[in-house]
């Protein structure tokens, strides 16, 4: 028991640092990205590859981290001139471009069977530690980046963000260079996704093409939506939710006896059914972002 | 030759219907709705399950059809009329929310294994060095006459004028009286039914399965951007076109860049092709090949 908890929170860590790097991008700069998940791809191929080549794990995370960048300024650079509806079509075309090409790059990426034995971080201690141990640092992580995040948010760069968010023109009016505001946002957000991506391929010993699929995309959306766009606790509150809804679901299999085809449609129904409900009734999410009012 | 003339138009005739209604339903409420394509896999589920209740095929076809288009409405009318008070990003993901329902649904319902269709064989017709079977032949003549149809009552009726002038300007469509709400409820229906009947005719010869939805997602999104969201005919032009590049892109020996006899690109990537088109149309050309307006950026 106290196994599968461990599990649990650690990848509803993982996931954590993937929620935060959207709502960077989506909650506080209104940016609909829905290819968020190639981040996290790339941070977990690159962990793979560079392992294998016999390189150490801190330039795999490295490496991701630096090719996320790279994509998402390419990826800011085209919605230069497009609404923010296609630029979201646009991303998703880009992720799911980024899996079909780790599909069939078998020499690069192992294809379809991905790349298996990436050592896990904490082999040298003991069984119930090392999860432990890993578990440590992937909250450690997730603090980190969440005090910081929430920092940058509070202070000017998230006050041009949200002002980009809101009042666009506005935002040019003052002088703030718009472009270059999307940029480093969706840079930044890439950034702490890879990160994440990277600690998944090392906690499950294992990349491959399955952790690019647009469902995921949407599972990340699902729960920065829930919890509440544009506010870190909110964010937190959410992913713990989903995760929470997710893990149930094997326990009411077992309980009730049905198949394992029942079993995953009423995950993603669960999902889809608090999202929409949550769309239809709260639409602001659970803790909704909190705006500094100026009293008059 | 011909063979690959006929490979263009069956893939164009899958993509058409769907694209058509994506596009159509674009231009009143203007947001893209992602659950579009599961609109079409539940149409294919219907067709089969109804089918197999013993409905005969074209009966069955029409009444799925027709739950398609009433689900698609009341989709409408109960979720995305309010979500859109809140703008088209929260539409938007709210379709990407309907959209796993289905998925879950027809998932929880029918199970992960595709149901293929048990139509009678048949020799395939061969006109000079292409071959077509009968199913074939029905399917792409039905898109074609439903798009004539189409044509012929988006530019030649009171109702067409009155859906085209809703798309192009809302509020002096308000203004010169037309009923907005009730043209968007029809318009709704149409769409819906029009994707139950592409899922279904493309579920003929490749079974209803659970990625039929999503495997149609960016190549229906690529036709409609290509053609111009909101402009219908032109979302079946874009679906032209991209089943024209996948088509090309399969077919042709790119041998003789590489100096080798036979070099033809790896079948995986012909769902990259589209993908592509839709980034280079997003570059180039975002609001569409046939758009004359002249905007300001």
């Amino acid at each position: 028991m106290s196994d599968f908890l461990i599990s649990s929170f650690t990848i509803a860590g993982i996931y954590a640092l993937m929620a935060l790097g959207l709502n960077l991008q989506a909650g506080w700069s209104g940016l609909l990205n829905f290819g968020h998940i190639a981040f996290a791809g790339l941070g977990a191929y690159a962990t793979g590859i560079v392992i294998q080549a016999g390189g150490s794990g801190w330039t795999g995370a490295l490496v991701g981290v630096g090719l996320a960048m790279a994509l998402g300024w390419a990826v800011a650079r085209l919605g230069r001139q497009l609404g923010s509806d296609y630029w979201g079509i646009a991303t998703l075309a880009i992720a799911e471009i980024l899996r079909t090409v780790a599909t069939n790059e078998g020499w690069l990426t192992g294809g379809a069977q991905g790349i298996s034995a990436i050592p896990s971080l904490f082999d040298g201690l003991p069984r119930p530690w090392n999860a432990v141990a890993f578990l440590a640092l992937v909250l450690a992580v997730v603090a980190v980046a969440a005090l910081a995040l929430r920092r940058v948010a509070n202070g000017r760069f998230g006050r041009a963000l949200r002002l980009m968010r809101e009042e666009p023109q506005l935002a040019a009016c003052m002088g703030y260079d718009l472009k270059s505001l999307k940029t480093r946002a969706i840079m930044a957000g890439a950034a702490v996704t890879a990160l994440a991506g990277s600690l998944y391929a090392h906690y499950m010993s294992f990349a491959g093409p399955d952790y690019m699929v647009a469902s995921e995309t949407f599972l990340i959306w699902t729960m920065v939506m829930i919890g509440g766009l544009g506010n870190t606790a909110g964010v937190l509150v959410g992913v713990l939710l989903v995760q929470a809804a997710y893990s149930a679901v094997p326990f009411a299999k077992d309980f009730f006896g049905f198949g394992s085809d029942l079993a995953g449609a009423l995950r993603l129904g669960l999902i889809g059914l608090i999202l929409l409900a949550c769309l239809l009734w709260r639409s602001e999410g659970l803790i909704p972002e909190k705006l500094r009012k100026i009293p008059a | 030759m011909l063979q690959f003339l006929v490979d263009t138009a069956l893939r164009a005739s899958d993509l058409a219907l769907i694209a058509l209604g994506l596009s159509m339903v674009y231009g009143l409420v203007k947001f893209p709705n992602i659950a579009h394509v599961q609109y079409a896999m539940l149409g294919a589920y219907l067709t089969f399950f109804l089918r197999a209740a013993g409905v005969p095929l074209v009966g069955a076809i029409l009444l799925s059809c027709a739950v398609t288009g009433l689900f698609t409405l009341a989709m409408h009318l109960l979720v995305f009329r309010r979500l859109l008070r809140s703008g088209p990003a929260i539409a938007m993901i709210g379709s990407l929310a309907v959209a796993m329902l289905i998925v879950a649904a027809l998932q929880g319902v029918a199970g992960s294994f595709p149901r293929m269709f048990d139509l009678p064989l048949s020799a395939p017709h061969e006109f000079a060095d292409a071959r077509i079977t009968t199913t074939q032949l029905l399917t792409v003549g039905t898109t074609g006459l439903l798009l004539v149809g189409f044509s012929l009552l988006l530019f030649f009726t009171r109702a067409g004028r009155a859906m085209r002038a809703l798309a192009s300007n809302r509020a002096l469509a308000d203004a010169s009286g037309l009923n907005a709400e009730r043209i968007t409820r029809v318009v709704n229906f149409g769409s819906g039914a029009v994707a139950g009947l592409g899922g279904s005719m493309l579920a003929l010869s490749t079974g209803a399965h659970l990625n039929l939805g999503h495997d149609l997602l960016l190549p229906v999104f690529a036709a409609a951007i290509l053609g111009g969201l909101g402009n219908p005919l032109g979302a079946v032009a874009g679906g032209l076109l991209i089943a024209l590049t996948e088509t090309v892109v399969t077919n042709l020996n790119f041998g003789f860049l590489f100096g080798k006899p036979v070099a033809f690109l790896p079948v995986a990537y012909i769902g990259a092709a589209s993908f592509l088109i839709l980034l280079l149309a997003l570059l180039f050309k975002p609001y569409g090949l046939f758009d004359r307006q002249v905007r300001r950026v």
